[in-house]
C-alpha cells in the first residue's frame, strides 16, 4: 500500500514537470493547424492522439461535452459522460483518461443511438479526461476536463473479492429502460457484475468486459438492427455501468444485450421495452 | 516480412529433411489440420499432440542426438512462468511453426518464440476462489488445431484461443467446479472433435469422456464411465453405460468416481479412443460390493458417437485407490513372427498389461515393481487378478463402535501408484517400453463415510512409506513380449515426470532433484544430465528447427507427492519450487 502511494506521488510529480515543459514547447513552436495543442495541456496528449486516432484529422470542439467531477471522490468509480449530440453524423465516440496506465476507456459505436455515453471509470491519478467523437467525414472532435484525484484506482483490488461467492455472480446484468423523446427514444441503463480487473493487481490476471452489443428485438421475436456497440476496456470500473440513449426502430419490443469478457465469459440479457410511460429527467443524475 | 522469411526457412528445411530422411512438415498458413495431427508421430519439425503422436508413444524418429552426440546438448534459453504462483509444472510443450505453446500451473498458457525464448503472449485464466484440485494446481498441456490453441482449466472449463494473438475465442464450462470437478489433462483432437476427460474422482464426481466441435466448442457426445449412467449424442440421451446395477449396489453408481482425469490416447488404425478410468468412489470398497464397472479400467471408445467398443478392468472392486487412468499406448507387438495390434498400460496397481487393442483381450500382465501385495498375479485366462484377500483394508466397525476405523493393512504399491500420471514411452526400434515407476507402500484403513456434494469422498485413511532406503523412483525398460525388465535406473526421489525416447537410442526423463537426464535406450546407461534449478515433473519433447535437434522440458517441483506423500514428503520437502521452460539444442558442427 505504501508502495502504491509512493509510486503515485512520483508519477504525479513527473506529470507536473511534464506539463510545464509541454507548455513551454507550445509557446516556442508555431502552432500546427493540423495538430492543434490540447487546451488542457495534457502531457500525454500527442502520444495518445497518434496511438488512438491513427493519423485522422483531430480538432478541439466544444460541441463535444465531457462531464466528470472536478475532484474524484472514489478513484475506483468516477462518473464520466461524453455527449456529442450537438454534432451530426457521429459514427464513433471514444473516452480517454490520459494519465491512466491504460488510457483508452472505451470506444462506442452508436449505430442506432444518440452519440452519448455515460459510465464510471477508474482513475490512477489526477488526469485530463478526453472525450472524442468521429463524424462521418473522418474528423475527430475532441474536448476534455481535468479530474483531480488521489492515486491508485487502477491498481486496487475490486471490492467484490471481499465476498466468497463473487465468481457466482460474474456476468449478471441489471438493466432499466425508459422511453424518452415522446417514445421515439429509449434510455438504457446497464449494470454488469464483473470485477473488471486491470491485471495490475499482483497475482490477479486481467479480467474485464471487452465487448457489449445492444440489438433491437421486433414484434414477433424477429431480430432487429444492432443499435449500439461498446468496446470496453480496463479503466471501466468494477461492475460496469453504462447509460445509453438508443433510437430503436418502431415495433421494438425488447433490447437484446450480448457481450463477453476477455476470458470468453458470456454476458446475455433481454430487456423488455415498455410501452410509453412518462420518463424521468435523468440529465442531472448521469452516471450517479 | 519476417514471418514470410521464417516460413520459407521452414519449408526449405522440410524439403531437405524429406530428401535425406523420413520426415514431414506440418507448417502451413492455416495451421495444423486434423490430418496433420494424425500424422504427428512422424512429423519431426513440430510437436503437435500431447504424447508426440495420437498413440502417445512419445517416440521421435530423430537421430542427430544419440549416445555419442548427446554430451554436446546445451541449453539455448530458459523462460520463466513468472508471477507469485509456482507449484507443479507437469506440462508437455506443443511446438508449431517456430512457436512453443506451453501451459503452467494455475491454468496459465504461454506462447514463446522457439528460437529466442521471447514471449509472444500469455493467458492467465481467472480462477474462482473455490476450486478444488485434489492433487496440485497443475496442467499437463495444450492442444492445437488450425488457428486455435486449447487448454482445460482448474475450474473445469475448456478455453480456445487464437494461437497468434492469445485472444480468447470461446470458453466453455466442462463441469461444475463447486462439486469438485476440475481439469488438468491436455485435451485431444480427433477429426475436428476436441475430446476431454474430467477430474474430481476424490469428490464422487462420475467419470466422463466428452467430445465437442473444435471450431465452436458445442458438445457432440458424452460418455459416462460408470455403469448405469446415461450418455448423450447431439443433445439427446444416447445409451446407458453398461448395465444398471450389474456391478454396483443401489444408487452408488451416481457418485461412483471413475474420473478420466489423465485424458486419453487415440489409435488411427483401429479408430479407437482409449481412456483410462479412475478409482471407484468412495475408497472404502466394502460399501460397494461388485466389480464397479467401468472404474479402474481402460475403455475403447468410438470417436464418432461415444459408444464403448470394449473395456478391460485392471482392478475390479478396487480398494486401494488403484486408479486405472494410466495411458494406453498403442504399439505393434512382434511376437512369434506375427504382428499383433496391441497396447501397453503400466497400471497404478503395479502390473504392466499388454492388451489386444482390437478386442480388449489380455495378452500378458507382469509386475513392473518389486512388491505387489494386493494380488498374487493376473490370471491370463480370465484376465482377472488373483487377490490376496488378507490385503484388502477391512470394513469400519459396525454397531457400538460405528465410525471406528477398520483393519489397517500394509499394501504395495501405495495409492500414489507403481506409476502415477507420468507418461511412459515406447520405442519401436528397441521394442521396449520405458516406464517411470515408484517403489512404495502404504498403511491403509477404511472409515465411515457419507457423500456430500463438493466434499472429499474417500472413507479411508492412509500413509505412504518408501520400500527401500536408497531409492523410490525407478525408470524401467520393459520388454512387452515377455514382461521382463531389461534395465532400470534408480532415483532417490519418486519419479514424477514423463518419458521421451528417440530413434537415436536415447531415453529422456526428469527427476525431482532437478535434472533432465538422458539414458542409452538399449542399456540404460546414463549419458547426459542437466540441472534445471527445480524439480522436473513435466514431459520432455524433441524436434528439429533450422537443421538442429532441440529438446524442451518444463521445470517446477510439485504435483501430488509433496501434498499426499506421507513419509515420502519428508524426502522432498527441501526441493525448491520453480516454474520455467528450458530449451536445449545440439549445435551444428
Amino acid at each position: 500500500m505504501t508502495g502504491l502511494w509512493t509510486n503515485g506521488a512520483i508519477a504525479a510529480r513527473g506529470a507536473v514537470v511534464g506539463l510545464a515543459l509541454s507548455a513551454g514547447a507550445a509557446l516556442a513552436a508555431p502552432p500546427d493547424p493540423a495538430n492543434p495543442p490540447d487546451p488542457l495541456g495534457s502531457v500525454m496528449w500527442e502520444a495518445l492522439r497518434d496511438q488512438y486516432f491513427a493519423g485522422a484529422p483531430v480538432q478541439f470542439d466544444d460541441r463535444v461535452k465531457v462531464r466528470a467531477p472536478l475532484d474524484a471522490e472514489d478513484t475506483r468509480a468516477v462518473p464520466i459522460a461524453v455527449d456529442a449530440t450537438a454534432l451530426d453524423q457521429v459514427v464513433e465516440v471514444a473516452a480517454i483518461a490520459d494519465l491512466n496506465p491504460f488510457p483508452l476507456v472505451l470506444r462506442y459505436h452508436p449505430m442506432g443511438a444518440a452519440p452519448y455515453i455515460a459510465t464510471r471509470i477508474k482513475i490512477q491519478q489526477a488526469t485530463a479526461v478526453h472525450g472524442a467523437a468521429r463524424t462521418a467525414d473522418g474528423v475527430w472532435h475532441v474536448s476534455g476536463v481535468m479530474v483531480d484525484a488521489a492515486g491508485g484506482g487502477c491498481s486496487a483490488p475490486p471490492l467484490s473479492y471481499a465476498t466468497k461467492d463473487w465468481a457466482d455472480h460474474v456476468g449478471e446484468v441489471q438493466a432499466r429502460v425508459w422511453r424518452t423523446d415522446e417514445g421515439k427514444a429509449a434510455r438504457l441503463r446497464l449494470r454488469i457484475r464483473h470485477p473488471n480487473d486491470t491485471g495490475l493487481v499482483p497475482g490477479i490476471p486481467a479480467y474485464f468486459v471487452e465487448s457489449l452489443s445492444v440489438r433491437a428485438r421486433l414484434d414477433g421475436g424477429v431480430s432487429g438492427p444492432e443499435l449500439a456497440r461498446i468496446d470496453s476496456l480496463e479503466p471501466v470500473s468494477e461492475d460496469p455501468v453504462f447509460l445509453l440513449d438508443l433510437r430503436p426502430p418502431p415495433g421494438t419490443t425488447a433490447l437484446i444485450l450480448r457481450g463477453r469478457d476477455n476470458q470468453g465469459g458470456e454476458i446475455s440479457a433481454t430487456v423488455p421495452l415498455p410501452a410509453l410511460i412518462p420518463a424521468p429527467d435523468l440529465s442531472r443524475s448521469v452516471g450517479q | 516480412m519476417k514471418r514470410l522469411v521464417s516460413k520459407r526457412l521452414v519449408s526449405t528445411f522440410a524439403l531437405a529433411v524429406a530428401m535425406t530422411a523420413a520426415g514431414m512438415t506440418a507448417a502451413s498458413a492455416g495451421g495444423p489440420t486434423s490430418e496433420d495431427l494424425l500424422k504427428s508421430a512422424t512429423t519431426t519439425d513440430s510437436v503437435l499432440t500431447y504424447g508426440m503422436g495420437p498413440q502417445a508413444q512419445r517416440f521421435s524418429p530423430l537421430t542427430d542426438l544419440n549416445p555419442d552426440t548427446v554430451k554436446k546438448l546445451v541449453p539455448v534459453w530458459s523462460f520463466s512462468f513468472g508471477g507469485e504462483k509456482q507449484r507443479g509444472q507437469e506440462a508437455q510443450p506443443i511446438i508449431y511453426d517456430g512457436t512453443i505453446y506451453v501451459t503452467g500451473s494455475y491454468s496459465r498458457l504461454y506462447a514463446v518464440d522457439a528460437r529466442t525464448g521471447h514471449k509472444k503472449w500469455q493467458y492467465d485464466h481467472r480462477l474462482p476462489d473455490g476450486i478444488m484440485p485434489c492433487c496440485d494446481v497443475v496442467n499437463r498441456g495444450a492442444a492445437i488445431l488450425g488457428d486455435k490453441i486449447y487448454f482445460a482449466t482448474l475450474d473445469a472449463r475448456l478455453v480456445a484461443l487464437n494461437r497468434e494473438t492469445g485472444k480468447v475465442i470461446w470458453n466453455k464450462k466442462l463441469a461444475e467446479y463447486k462439486e469438485g470437478a476440475s481439469n488438468t489433462a491436455a485435451p485431444m483432437i480427433v477429426d475436428g472433435k476436441i475430446i476431454t476427460g474430467n477430474s474430481g474422482g476424490e469428490f464422487g464426481v462420475v467419470g466422463m469422456v466428452e467430445a465437442r466441435d473444435a471450431e465452436t466448442g458445442e458438445l457432440i457426445w458424452q460418455r459416462p464411465t460408470v455403469e448405469g449412467n446415461m450418455g448423450t449424442l447431439k443433445g439427446k440421451d444416447s445409451t446407458v453405460t453398461g448395465t444398471l446395477n450389474a456391478s454396483w449396489p443401489g444408487d452408488l453408481y451416481k457418485t461412483g468416481g471413475g474420473a478420466t482425469w489423465l485424458g486419453g490416447t487415440y489409435d488411427p488404425e483401429t479408430k479407437s479412443l482409449f481412456f483410462g478410468t479412475g478409482n471407484p468412489a468412495p475408497w472404502n470398497s466394502h460399501l460397494r460390493p461388485g466389480d464397479n464397472l467401468y472404474t479402474a479400467s481402460t475403455l475403447a471408445i468410438n470417436p464418432d458417437n461415444g459408444e464403448i467398443k470394449w473395456h478391460y478392468q485392471t482392478t475390479p472392486h478396487d480398494g486401494w485407490d488403484f486408479d486405472g487412468v494410466n495411458e494406453f499406448v498403442s504399439f505393434d507387438l512382434k511376437k512369434d513372427g506375427k504382428i499383433i495390434k496391441a497396447g501397453g498400460k503400466a497400471d497404478r496397481n503395479g502390473f504392466f498389461y499388454v492388451i489386444d487393442r482390437t478386442t480388449g483381450k489380455l495378452i500378458n500382465a507382469s509386475p513392473f515393481v518389486s512388491k505387489i501385495t494386493w494380488a498374487k498375479e493376473i490370471d491370463l485366462k480370465t484376465g482377472r487378478p488373483v487377490y490376496n484377500d488378507d490385503n484388502r483394508p477391512g470394513a469400519p466397525a459396525e454397531g457400538e463402535a460405528h465410525g471406528a476405523k477398520g483393519k489397517s493393512v500394509f499394501a504395495a504399491p501405495a495409492f500414489l501408484g507403481a506409476k502415477n500420471w507420468m507418461p511412459m514411452a515406447y520405442n519401436p526400434q528397441t521394442d521396449l517400453f520405458y516406464v517411470p515407476a515408484n517403489e512404495w507402500g502404504m498403511d491403509i484403513w477404511n472409515e465411515a463415510i457419507t457423500y456430500k456434494k463438493g466434499a472429499a469422498y474417500l472413507g479411508a485413511g492412509f500413509t505412504i512409506k518408501p520400500l527401500y532406503d536408497d531409492y523410490i523412483g525407478a525408470l524401467r525398460a520393459i520388454d512387452p513380449k515377455t514382461g521382463k525388465i531389461v534395465w532400470e535406473y534408480k532415483n532417490p526421489a519418486p519419479l514424477w515426470g514423463g518419458v521421451l525416447t528417440t530413434a537415436g537410442n536415447l531415453v529422456f526423463t526428469g527427476t525431482p532433484e532437478g535434472f533432465l537426464k538422458a539414458f542409452e535406450a538399449k542399456t540404460g546407461k546414463e549419458v547426459w544430465k542437466f540441472q534445471t534449478g527445480s524439480g522436473v515433473v513435466g514431459s520432455p519433447v524433441t524436434w528439429t528447427m533450422d537443421g538442429e535437434q532441440y529438446v524442451a522440458v518444463v521445470s517446477g517441483w510439485g504435483g501430488a507427492v509433496p501434498l499426499w506423500g506421507g513419509d515420502v514428503a519428508k524426502l522432498v520437502k527441501d526441493i525448491n519450487q520453480g516454474g520455467s521452460l528450458w530449451v536445449f539444442k545440439l549445435p551444428k558442427a
